[in-house]
Parts: C-alpha cells; structure tokens; sequence
C-alpha cells in the first residue's frame, strides 16, 4: 500500500511518514498544497493523509481538484479546524475521513486501514483468502492459523494482494503502489519477493498470469 | 391601558400631528377671540352712533327752544319711541335745579333711565357716555347719554337707550358664521398635517421597514434611495453591519488560527512520546492530553462568544441539513446507519450557517453515535409569544438513550466553569451554550423506541 502525506509542519510530517512506514505502508510526503496537489494527479496512491491547513494551495481546493480529476483514492483530512462546517466542506470537497489535531497516530493508522479496506470493498478488518489470513490491524499473517514472518516489503506485497483477491494485478501497478517515489524500480525486483513469498506461504495462491501479472486466488480445492 | 401610556414612546408621526393640531386650534381659537372682539366693538359703535344720531337732533331742538318738538312724542320720527316698553327710549333731565325735571318718550311707560355717570361708566369727550343698562322691562339696553349745556347757562343730560338685543344678534350671526368657517378651516389644516406628516415621514418608515427586514434576517443591507438628511443614518447603518460582520469573521479566523497554531504543535508532542515509556514521556503525555482538552473547550467557548449578537443573518435548513445527512453517512459508513430528515419546507434559521452546523452536528454527531441502525432529523416551524417565529429540531435515535438525572448534567456541563473538567461529551453542552446565545433551548428527551430524543428550539425568520 502507498501513501502520501501531505502535511507543512516538518515535525508531524516527518512522525507521519516514520509511524507509517513502521506500520508496513510505503509513503511519500509533501509540504505544501502544491506538491501535494501535483503527486496526487501523478501518482497512483492507495490513500492520502490531507492536511487542510496548507501553504501555497489551501487542503480543500487540493482535494477539490483531485476529485474534479477522477482521482478517487481515500482521502482522510487532518485539520486543527473541529467546526462541524468546516467538516461537512471537507466531505463536501471529497473527504472520505476526518481526524482533527491533535491526535494520536493510533487513530490515524486505525483510520487508514479500513480506508483502505472499505475502497477494496472489505468490510473486516481481517482479510482472507483460503488458508490465508491477514490481519491488517496486527500487521501478522497467518497460513492455516500459523503466522508466518514477512519483511515489511513482503508485507506490503501480501497486504497489496490480499486487497484485491481475484483481480489480475500487473508488475506496474505493484511497482506503482509498494515503493514510494524515491525508490529505485525495478519491475524485476518484484519477481524476486513474490517468489520468497510463495516460498515463505508454502502454498500456491499467487499465481503468475504471463504477460498480464499476478493473481491472488484461493487454492483449487484438490480434485480426487 | 393608560398606564403603558408614555410620551417618550409616542411615534414621530403623532408628535407632529399633535403638536401642529394643538398649534393651529389655539391660533385659530386666539384669532377668533380677537376677531369677535372687534367685531362687538365695531358692532357697539355702529349703534352707538345711530343713537348719537337721535342725541344731537334732541340737542339741536332744545337749543332752538323748540320745546313742543322735543316733547313731541313723535317728534324723533321714530314709532318706536311711542310704543309702551319697545325697549326704544329717550330721556331729557333737567340739571342744575333743586329739582331735576325728567322729561321721557311714551315708551318709556313712566319709567325712568339710570344716569350712567351714577354708574360708574367713564365720560369721554367730558360730557358722553355709553353703556348697558337693564331698562325697565328687565332687558338689556344700550345707553348713550350727553350733558350739554347752553350758553344760557341751562344744562341737560339726553339719554337714548335702544334694545341691546340688536347688537347681539349680529354678533351672534358674526359669531356662527366665523365659528363654522374657523372650524372648516382647522379640518382642513388637519387633513393637510396628516398629509404632510405622512408624506414627510415616508423615508423613515421605509428605513424602518428595511431595519426590521434585517432584524427578521430576510436582508442584510439598508438598500434603496433615501433623501439627503437621512441617508447618513442609512449609510452608518450599513457600514456598521460591515463592521460587525468583518470583526466577526475575523475574530473567527482568528480563533481558527490559533487552534491550528496551538493543535499542530501538540499534536508533535503528543506523537513524539508515543512509543517512549520513561518518566517524562509520561508526564508530556498526560500534560499534553490535559493541553488538548483545555484548548478544545476554550476554542469552543470563544467561537460562541465570537458569535454573540449578529443581526441580519439568515440560513436556510434545508442544505445545512443535507450538508450533515451527507457527512454522517460517510463518517458512520461501517455502522450502516440509515439517517431520515423530515423538514417542512422554505424554514430559515435566524443567525449564521456555521452555528446552524455546529448545533446540529454534535447533536446528530452524538445520536449517530449510539443509535443502533436509525437517526431521525425533525424540524418544523412554530410561532412563539410575541408573535416570533421559531423552529424546532427533532433529532432522535434507537440507542440505548439517557436517564432523565443524567439529562440535565449533560446539557449542564458547561455551564459550571471551574467544576468542568473538559474532555469529552461536551457536544451537547456546547449546543445547550449557543443556543441560549440565540434566545433558543435545548432539551432531552427519550424517542418512541428508547432512545435519545434531544429537541433543540432556535430563532426561525
């Protein structure tokens, strides 16, 4: 999963980014509406954390003309600004979320999760596929009930997967959301964990679609 | 009803109708007097002289020793002298003798005429008189009397009287007809005044209309042309409206400056000791949360203060409802709660949006948050004593609702400022606090099926 955070106080910018991360996320940030602005037209994200209170180009007008521009990912907006209008213009705007400061980043990681979760179309917070299990709330993944452990990379993968069960995923668009922008892709790296991932699951969900990418699906039930 | 009476408080418009009515009747009434009184001397002196007339011819045959002529009953040429008690009379007296001799017209029936001298009526020209007299049929006569004296040295006093009645009934037929056309003419100063006073006030009634369509909320400008002497006041009016307006919004943006000032920062603080478990990671955590609170609950009370006393703002309900129903729906998306609003049409709330919101987002806030699958938003339109429109809010849920000791200490809360810990739950003081700023109420209640029924009663325009 790939965040961006828009947020002008360095200080909670830079915590942002760092909880985030930790908690498995690959996430670019930004300092100013106009940065913000701009990766959010360019950049295929899964969520975005929106500060509204933003120099250059203020928080409303940036989600505005996100939303003007068909980019529909989840957008939780930060604000100091608790007046139930200045809510009710944000969700206007195309909020999805609203988490007022000052907060703990607890919430907003709760927050984010069933963003994400409820833009994938899950409503729990545990996402399964056959034996698999992920718990996005823990961060674990459990084969057959055993948990198994997984890098924060192969994490994302797994987590990027689990979110859209079924769905052909192509090297792209996994590129796209598990590194963030500063990272060197590498489409070729992603062969390289999803391979140590079908090894660390010692069961074959992740199938390879020549040509197309990957698709998570549950095993065929064995034919006898 | 008299005692409500007050002068202070009588209207512009009366003053001037009163007062140019009272002004017009007691000149009117004055120049009245003045004229009748004119008008009876002038009347007096008519027939003072007609009588005057009947004393010189007396005196001129007296003094051609005409005496049969004088004692002629009909010598004066005049009937009225020979009739018994016409209340037409002459009298010659005979002065300078041991005894007067009185020589009367027939008319006078033996009778005798005062001498006015014995009345006390002052002489002009030394020797004439004139005066009333009661004559000797009880009526009321006018005399006039002269004393001549001849060179001989024989002295008379000639007396005629005449019936006064004469002279009173043209005064009276002076008087009516100057009455009447005096009358008609204070009528008509009447209609003029009222004419006037209307005509003259109308740019002040518009103005006031214009003020009261600003109170109620329907405008929020003195529009419209009004002459030289008070287009000032309608200018100062407007501009201060600007004022009040410009100070509000920026006190606003001030309060929302510095919540974003003071909340960023804590925010950072509140983070930075998250994973720590040291001494004073601790303490930062438990000062900074104490820091939240106190800044959200003075944030609060200043954006309510900053609020106090706008005039001439109006909202409309309708899309501020809308607004929220939108809102929850997305906040309370996994709750799956399904939020029904029943509005009657065209209700505006008298005071601005932003309050509007905030009122009915902690109380929806609150009842999305234990109703179970439904919240119910009710607003209808009534009108209160003194004819003042009002609207009440309904919102109610299926939550498990409140006991109605816990009521009152909920809407209360905020009320008792230094027994408050702030924190948490203060949404429904909050809304208790505005909506007393605008003459409103909150209530609680419990709904149909248990739950919280919170009825909120607001200025409507």
């Amino acid at each position: 999963m790939r965040l961006l955070v828009v947020e002008d106080d360095k200080d909670l910018n830079r915590q942002l980014v760092k909880a985030l991360s930790q908690a498995g996320y690959a996430v670019d940030s930004a300092l100013d509406g106009e940065e913000g602005q701009f990766l959010g037209e360019t950049e295929p994200y899964d969520a975005v954390i929106l500060d509204l209170g933003l120099p250059k180009i203020d928080g409303v007008k940036v989600l505005e003309s996100w939303r003007e521009a068909g980019r529909v990912m989840p957008v939780l907006v930060l604000t100091a600004r608790d007046a139930w209008s200045d809510k009710v213009k944000s969700f206007d705007a195309g909020a999805d979320d609203y988490v007022t400061k000052p907060f703990h980043i607890e919430e907003i990681l709760a927050r984010l999760r069933a963003l994400v979760r409820r833009a994938s179309g899950h409503a729990s917070s545990d996402l399964v596929c056959g034996p698999v299990r992920v718990d996005t709330r823990s961060g674990r993944v459990l084969v057959d009930g055993e948990a198994i452990r997984l890098t924060s990379h192969e994490y994302r993968l797994m987590s990027y997967l689990m979110h859209h069960v079924g769905r052909i995923i192509s090297r792209t668009e996994l590129v796209e959301h598990l590194y963030d922008q500063d990272f060197d892709r590498d489409s070729n790296t992603i062969e390289v964990f999803v391979g140590r991932l079908r090894k660390k699951l010692g069961i074959d969900v992740i199938k390879t679609i020549r040509g197309l990418g990957y698709v998570l699906e549950p095993p065929a039930p064995p034919s006898a | 009803m008299m005692s409500r009476f007050s002068l202070s408080r009588l209207s512009i418009g009366s003053r001037l109708f009163i007062s140019a009515i009272l002004c017009s009747l007691i000149i009117l009434f004055g120049a009245g007097l003045v004229l009748s009184t004119i008008y009876r001397r002038a009347s007096e002196r008519a027939f003072d002289e007609r009588l005057q007339v009947y004393v010189q011819s007396v005196a001129a045959n007296l003094a051609s020793k005409n005496v049969s002529n004088v004692f002629d009953p009909y010598g004066l040429g005049d009937p009225r002298f020979t009739l018994p008690l016409s209340g037409w009379y002459w009298q010659i007296r005979t002065e300078g003798l041991a005894k007067p001799e009185v020589t009367s017209s027939i008319s006078l029936f033996g009778g005798r005429l005062p001498k006015l001298e014995t009345l006390n009526v002052p002489a002009h020209d030394g020797t004439a008189r004139e005066g009333y007299i009661i004559g000797p049929d009880e009526r009321r006569l006018r005399l006039v009397e002269r004393a001549i004296e001849f060179p001989d040295g024989s002295r008379f006093l000639v007396q005629i009287a005449g019936n006064a009645d004469e002279i009173e009934l043209t005064i009276q037929s002076f008087g009516k007809a100057l009455w009447t056309s005096f009358g008609l003419l204070a009528l008509a100063l009447g209609v003029t005044t009222i004419f006037q006073v209307r005509f003259g006030l109308l740019p002040l009634s518009r103005l006031s209309n214009e003020i009261s369509a600003i109170r109620r909320g329907s405008s929020d400008h003195v529009s419209g042309k009004f002459p030289d002497d008070i287009s000032p006041v309608a200018d100062e009016i407007n501009l201060l409206l600007d004022v009040n307006r410009d100070i509000l919004a920026r006190a606003r943006t001030q309060v929302g400056n510095l919540a974003h000032a003071l909340k960023t920062p804590l925010s950072v603080l509140i983070n930075e000791v998250s994973d720590e478990d040291t001494p004073i990671a601790n303490k930062v955590r438990e000062q900074t949360s104490l820091m939240r609170d106190q800044v959200n609950w003075h944030l609060d009370r200043a954006r309510a203060a900053a609020r106090a006393g706008v005039i001439g703002v109006a909202t409309d309900i309708a899309p501020a409802v809308a607004g929220l129903e939108r809102t929850f729906l997305k906040i309370y998306t996994d709750k799956n709660l399904t939020i029904e609003s029943i509005l009657a049409p065209d209700l505006k709330f008298r005071g601005e949006k932003q309050d509007l919101e905030e009122m009915l987002g902690n109380l929806v806030d609150n009842a999305c948050k234990w109703a179970r699958r439904q919240v119910v938003i009710k607003a209808s339109a009534f009108t209160g004593a003194n004819d003042h429109p009002f609207v009440v809010f309904d919102v109610s849920d299926d939550g498990p609702g409140l006991p109605p000791e816990k009521r009152t200490e909920v809407i209360k809360r905020g009320e008792r400022l230094d027994e408050t810990v702030p924190g948490t739950g203060l949404g429904l003081s909050i809304v208790a606090d505005l909506a007393k700023l605008y003459g409103g109420e909150l209530t609680l209640d419990s709904a149909e099926n248990g739950g919280l029924r919170a009825l909120l009663r607001l200025p409507a325009v």
